[in-house]
């Protein structure tokens, strides 16, 4: 009798496990649908956007609807995969899509040497605001369309630079 | 007014159902293995000139483990919303040797530069690839493809 009531509690202990454990289950596929399609947070670092994004990290939201329909234009502060470290994700601004003209600085901080370059079909051009510190197109080149991920659009850490990007 | 409720309850229930089978078909289709119609002349006589079904999976790419000789699916450079099938044939830091058909046909060696891939058609002769667009990113890698399943005469294991 004994066994059988600890047989019992044990069933009822397992099946409040399991169902607790699908609601997580649940609760964390909602939560990579929402991150994979529609708005993901991301932590960016490094000197290259200033002064837009701090040098410290910076917590930012952006979503993943404009690159995917084609809405992105010059201006757009971006998440891209970065095409010489495919797994790192670098944050820029672009600068022209297929077609622009672009005229950049070689090299601000040696000279003011320029080149014209027209972006190619299918590419994208990005910088980072602090040209003198940023490793970006004007390195690597136009990257493909295919490799943007999101577009920022809100900063929520620190709290001191909440809001949009301006 | 009850039979409503009751038929409203039941319906929402299959369409749950519905919903998390479907669900449970794109996470697979999306990171382990998915279908996909290859048609075109760039891959003859591996693939056929009139489309192949193949299934190509997910989890390669993203472990590194693709290497040259392998056929991966790839995000178009020239058009973001295309994927192409191709062969890989070099690596980041691997020397790459073709004829270059933008100059003439010349014999050309490249060095593929750091995270990227140099990837051809096995019908050279009708291939819009890296002799012609140059390397492609790894991050447009978007799948690797390894079994055949239709047309029926070639089923079988895609190989390098």
């Amino acid at each position: 009798m004994g066994l059988r009531n600890s047989l019992n509690l044990l069933k009822s202990f397992a099946k409040e496990g399991f169902d607790i454990s699908l609601a997580v289950g649940k609760f964390f596929c909602c939560l990579h649908v929402v991150n994979s399609y529609l708005v993901t947070p991301a932590l960016t670092s490094g000197p290259s956007m200033l002064p837009t994004l701090n040098l410290t990290p910076t917590i930012v939201l952006a979503e993943r609807l404009s690159p995917r329909f084609n809405k992105l234009s010059p201006g757009d502060v971006v998440l891209v995969r970065s095409p010489e470290v495919p797994r790192k994700i670098v944050t820029k601004r672009v600068i022209g899509v297929e077609g622009d003209r672009i005229a950049y600085v070689v090299d601000p901080q040696n000279g003011d040497q320029s080149e014209t370059i027209v972006v190619p079909k299918g590419h994208i051009w990005i910088q980072g605001d602090n040209i003198y510190n940023s490793y970006d197109s004007r390195n690597f080149g136009a990257v493909p369309y295919g490799l943007l991920e999101a577009k920022i659009f809100w900063k929520i850490w620190p709290p001191k630079d909440f809001g949009s990007l301006g | 007014m009850r039979q409503w409720i009751s038929v409203a309850k039941e319906a929402l229930n299959q369409i749950s159902t519905v919903a998390r089978f479907l669900c449970l078909l794109h996470v697979t289709d999306k990171y382990l293995c998915s279908p996909t119609l290859a048609y075109g002349p760039s891959m003859l006589p591996t693939l056929n000139l009139t489309g192949d079904v193949i299934l190509s999976e997910q989890v390669s790419y993203r472990l590194g483990r693709v290497g040259p000789g392998d056929i991966v699916l790839v995000r178009s450079p020239t058009d973001p919303l295309k994927i192409v099938t191709k062969r890989i044939l070099g690596l980041e830091g691997d020397r790459v040797t073709f004829y270059d058909p933008l100059s003439g046909d010349i014999c050309r060696t490249v060095v593929v530069p750091k995270g990227h891939v140099w990837i051809q058609g096995d019908n050279i002769y009708a291939s819009n690839d890296s002799r012609y667009f140059g390397p492609v990113p790894y991050g447009l890698i978007q799948g690797k493809a390894f079994f055949r399943v239709w047309p029926p005469d070639s089923f079988g294991r895609l190989g390098p």
